[in-house]
């Protein structure tokens, strides 16, 4: 039997979610709710319609289709009751300009399998593998625990891309088959952490602890969002881990870019930050000096 | 005062010819040569370090390097005469002899003779002297016949070994004993006339090599110039002893024998350079001056197709002296900068020094288009198995031109025709009719409505394939016939394995090898569209026959449903089985149905060649709208690379699907990679483990470009300030600026890791 989950995306020779050239494989769902989330679309666990709008010429043909009473033309403007989708995929097909799509494939760990074992040959002369990200991985349990260990069977290096925010029983259980842990780093401060995304940082401090003391390789991702978490308190929360931490093996700095904001309008979900743009590389460079006087010599543009 | 059009070495020439038309074929040539040589041979310029340049005559004789793109054996240019009879420049006395010669080559010239000896089956499919060359070929053409002798590759070898005098007593010695047999020893008597007017044209420029000696006011070049006229002179009377004199010898023969190859230059000049360097004969500094006049003259004097210098791989008897020159090469590459030509290759292998290899990819990454990657481990074996040689033989594999593999010395195998693969589709949907011009072009197999099976169509396709490719083997061995019967072409036959020794010229029994190759192109086109036709018409059925040819004939006008559906099916280049399987037994089809082609006529090997230049573009200029949702008239994809766009799941998917149809059974195939200059900068191991791992996985050839795709955005916009910006389109590099939009948009729409 092999566990099934939604899968919001497989990219193949990513070069950017750990060491070597990587399979990354995208879970849909999350717990958090970062005001930043550059990957909107994998929040929700349930699968999603999406509408690129600059691509709808209002011909109006979805509307024919749909059974759902989905699309809408009001003064020319193509409107989207995105909960009263049922996913039945009718509009995606009758969408002549691809502006609709459903966000979201279930697969079994023995399709996702064959995909990863595709690249092989590139992960053994790279040093990479297979990387799990989401949403949060974590969420769907079963399935990344049965992915993980179908990948140890193949003797594929694993790479888990994670908040934290899962229950330390099964954090337990998952950890013997991660090479490399990119945990997630976000804010400083209990308040603020949930302020931010959603959900309390206890338990995610305490699974990053337990990982770290299990010898499990750790780098540290930290997002960093000018007017949130761009501050000296942030800063040295991630230098007083450092000190904690002394054998983390890295620490990547994300800095904020608005590539995820428009997603979130095309699956009918308001937009925020939108004051904000992409930081500039001279911004990020100086948080990088900040970090680094701060004693935080691993910090690194991501 | 315009400048007179003089036609003095083409009237020589003609009546060379006229008066020796009775005369043995090798001594007429010999005659023609003594016409041409050295009054083709122009000035040695300010900065040539080297003697050796050309201005063709309108009419002449050359396998390959002559005016108009490219010449086969006798030619005339008729356009270039009539021009110049229209301005009237033509002194007085010449004009009449002009107008008679026009007259007279239209018979005679070794296009005319092939096209004369056309058979039955050839006359209705291949177009003859009405043929309007590329890139302009208003014909909607599936067999396009292609007339020159291209990939000469001599034994440089043993030119440098024996020297001019030294070959000349070889073939002196098998006149004798020719003669004395009663053999046909005018063969050699025509050699040794063709040697005689080498000797003439290295007087020639010994002589004006010390004129301008002597009438410079610049001491270092009247120096250089006294050194060169003295290479010039011990190149006619000795064999060379000098990497400067064996690098004079080998150009001037390249240029004279009208090659268009530089062939394995790490070899035949390696030892001479390291014994000029490790013994103080020659500096590092004055070796690189040398390599730059003699990257300058093939970059002024060759088209932009040719001009292969080969270096590195198996089979160099002196491999530690070859790599010390292939490194010279490199290092000449990087310091003359970017240019067109010299076609830089690479040939490796596990285990080859390595250094070849990272000095190879910096340069790429420094946005040069060359060197461009051969796998020895791969293409040795498959060479050996598709040209049917053994294997030490396979290790003298050259690749010519746009990528076809011949046999150094020892094989030729000019392509002699091109196969439009997704014309001959296009026809199959209809009963063998072209719908552009309502003619019928193939076989009559039915309409796509009267197949029941997906097979049964793929069937009939292969049919047709089989027809054309058919005719096409058979007109080229009927150009070798031909060519034989006309000429002996000396230059070639003097080093060709075995001409000498047997006493035969190159194309009459003489080489060792005498192979050919076709030129295939719109595979991946066609593969995406059999596959479209599978999924879309027979397997679930969403599309009917007659909609879907309905949807072709309105370039999908009116039928965007249709259009949307083709374009998602799935397309080669993704690793998906699905579209990957049908390409693979098209390509199998095509490659193993060619080579047996040998089985019905004289030809060593027939092979097929999945390359690339401009005519992926040109010969789907007329192809109507295609089932993979391209659009009438669209560029096709090149050689067996990914249609533009269409490789969405990175460069590892599109890897794996490159090396999954077989090495084993064709001439050549071009695998373009474009790189983004991000990944190469910011991750150059990465960049590195791509590319081993694609040749550890089977990959033959790539052809990297590390380019920019804003770069070429930019450069359509302001054109101005890209001038520097080269891309390379399989075969040939070119400026981007100076390519045709079509083409530019076409490059662009590939797709950059």
């Amino acid at each position: 039997m092999s566990e099934k989950a939604i899968i919001f995306d497989i990219q193949r020779a990513s070069l950017h979610d750990g060491p070597g050239i990587r399979t990354t494989i995208f879970l849909k769902g999350c717990p958090l709710d970062c005001l930043w989330c550059h990957n909107p679309e994998a929040i929700a666990t349930k699968r999603q319609l999406f509408f690129h709008f600059d691509k709808c010429t209002q011909c109006g043909d979805c509307a024919k289709v749909c059974e759902d009473d989905v699309h809408h033309f009001i003064d020319g403007k193509h409107t989207i009751d995105f909960d009263k989708c049922t996913f039945c995929g009718k509009c995606v097909e009758a969408c002549n300009f691809n502006a609709l799509k459903i966000i979201g494939t279930e697969m079994s760990t023995y399709e996702v399998m064959l995909e990863i074992m595709a690249d092989f040959d590139f992960y053994t002369n790279s040093g990479g593998g297979m990387t799990l990200s989401g949403g949060e991985p974590l969420l769907h349990f079963s399935f990344s625990m049965e992915l993980l260990k179908r990948c140890k069977e193949m003797a594929v290096s694993t790479c888990v891309e994670t908040s934290g925010f899962v229950s330390a029983i099964q954090f337990k259980q998952i950890l013997p088959f991660v090479d490399l842990l990119l945990f997630d780093y976000k804010v400083t401060g209990k308040e603020d952490y949930r302020k931010y995304t959603g959900v309390a940082n206890e338990p995610i401090l305490q699974n990053l602890d337990l990982a770290y003391h299990q010898g499990i390789p750790i780098i540290l991702r930290c997002p960093v969002i000018p007017g949130i978490n761009d501050t000296n308190q942030h800063f040295k929360g991630i230098s007083a881990l450092n000190v904690q931490y002394p054998n983390l093996k890295g620490i990547e700095i994300l800095p904020y870019h608005t590539m995820g904001n428009n997603k979130r309008t095309s699956i009918g979900v308001e937009e925020t930050l939108t004051h904000l743009k992409t930081v500039p590389p001279e911004v990020s460079a100086k948080w990088i000096v900040q970090l680094r006087e701060a004693g935080c010599n691993k910090a690194k543009i991501g | 005062m315009q400048k007179i059009d003089d036609f003095s070495m083409e009237l020589n020439f003609t009546e060379a010819y006229r008066s020796n038309i009775n005369e043995h074929i090798a001594i007429r040539e010999a005659k023609c040569h003594q016409a041409q040589f050295p009054a083709v041979l122009t000035e040695i310029q300010e900065n040539d370090r080297l003697a050796g340049r050309t201005f063709w005559g309108w009419v002449g004789f050359s396998p390959h390097n002559a005016p108009g793109g490219a010449a086969y054996g006798y030619f005339c240019h008729d356009q270039k005469i009539i021009e110049a009879i229209e301005r009237g420049n033509i002194p007085l006395e010449q004009r009449d002899g002009v107008h008679e010669m026009l007259h007279f080559w239209k018979k005679e010239t070794s296009k005319a003779k092939v096209e004369a000896a056309f058979t039955e089956k050839m006359l209705p499919v291949l177009f003859r002297d009405e043929i309007v060359s590329l890139p302009y070929n208003f014909k909607p053409l599936i067999a396009n016949p292609i007339y020159r002798m291209a990939g000469v590759f001599v034994d440089y070898e043993k030119l440098l070994t024996l020297g001019i005098p030294g070959l000349g007593t070889e073939i002196t010695e098998y006149r004798d004993k020719s003669k004395a047999s009663g053999g046909d020893y005018k063969l050699y008597e025509g050699m040794l006339i063709a040697l005689d007017v080498f000797v003439d044209s290295c007087r020639h420029y010994e002589k004006q090599a010390l004129e301008k000696a002597q009438t410079t006011n610049d001491p270092k070049r009247a120096k250089e110039l006294f050194q060169l006229a003295k290479v010039l002179k011990k190149n006619a009377v000795s064999k060379p002893e000098t990497f400067y004199e064996a690098l004079q010898l080998s150009w001037l023969y390249t240029l004279i024998c009208g090659s268009l190859e530089l062939g394995r230059v790490d070899v035949y000049l390696g030892d001479y350079y390291v014994h000029d360097i490790d013994n103080g004969i020659i500096t590092e500094e004055e070796a690189l001056s040398l390599m730059h006049s003699y990257w300058r003259l093939i970059n002024e004097l060759f088209r932009d197709v040719d001009g292969r210098v080969i270096i590195g791989g198996r089979g160099r008897r002196n491999e530690k002296n070859a790599d010390r020159f292939a490194l010279l090469a490199l290092e000449t590459m990087r310091t003359y900068g970017r240019a067109i030509l010299p076609q830089t290759t690479l040939r490796f292998y596990e285990g080859m020094n390595p250094e070849l290899m990272e000095k190879s990819i910096s340069l790429i990454g420094d946005g040069h288009t060359f060197p461009l990657l051969y796998n020895d481990d791969v293409l040795i074996p498959g060479v050996a198995a598709a040209h049917d040689v053994p294997i030490e033989d396979a290790e003298q594999y050259m690749p010519l031109g746009c990528g076809e593999i011949v046999i150094d010395h020892m094989g030729f195998g000019t392509p002699s025709g091109s196969l439009n693969v997704l014309k001959a589709l296009d026809i199959t949907l209809r009963d063998g009719v072209d719908h552009i011009s309502g003619k019928r072009l193939g076989l009559p197999t039915g309409d796509l409505k009267d197949f029941k099976m997906f097979d049964e169509f793929f069937s009939a396709f292969k049919k047709q394939l089989a027809f054309f490719i058919e005719i096409l083997a058979d007109h080229e061995d009927l150009e070798y016939v031909e060519s034989g019967k006309q000429a002996p072409y000396l230059y070639l036959s003097m080093l060709y394995d075995d001409c000498i020794a047997r006493g035969k010229a190159i194309f009459s029994g003489g080489i060792k090898y005498l192979g050919g190759s076709l030129e295939s192109f719109g595979s991946v086109n066609t593969a995406d569209s059999l596959t479209a036709i599978k999924k879309m018409v027979f397997d679930q059925k969403l599309i009917s026959p007659e909609r879907l040819i309905a949807a072709l004939d309105n370039n999908f006008v009116g039928y965007e449903k249709e259009h949307k559906l083709l374009k998602e099916c799935p397309k080669y280049g993704n690793d998906d089985n699905y579209a990957d399987d049908i390409m693979v037994e098209l390509h199998d089809f095509m490659c193993n149905n060619i080579r047996d082609q040998r089985d019905r006529t004289n030809l060593d090997w027939y092979l097929n060649v999945l390359i690339n230049n401009k005519q992926n573009t040109i010969l789907g200029r007329w192809v109507g709208a295609s089932a993979d949702g391209r659009k009438a008239g669209r560029e096709m994809a090149n050689a067996n690379t990914p249609a533009g766009g269409n490789d969405k799941k990175g460069v590892t998917a599109l890897i794996n699907s490159l090396v999954k149809p077989s090495h084993a059974i064709h001439a050549g195939t071009v695998q373009n990679m474009r790189f983004g200059r991000d990944l190469y900068t910011a991750d150059r191991p990465r960049f590195e483990v791509i590319l081993s791992t694609y040749f550890k996985k089977g990959g033959a050839q790539a052809m990297i470009t590390v380019i920019n795709r804003g770069d070429l955005e930019n450069a359509l916009v302001e054109p101005e300030k890209h001038q520097d910006l080269f891309v390379r389109i399989g075969g040939f590099s070119s400026r981007y600026i100076d390519l045709p939009k079509d083409v530019q948009l076409e490059i662009l729409s590939r797709v950059t890791y």
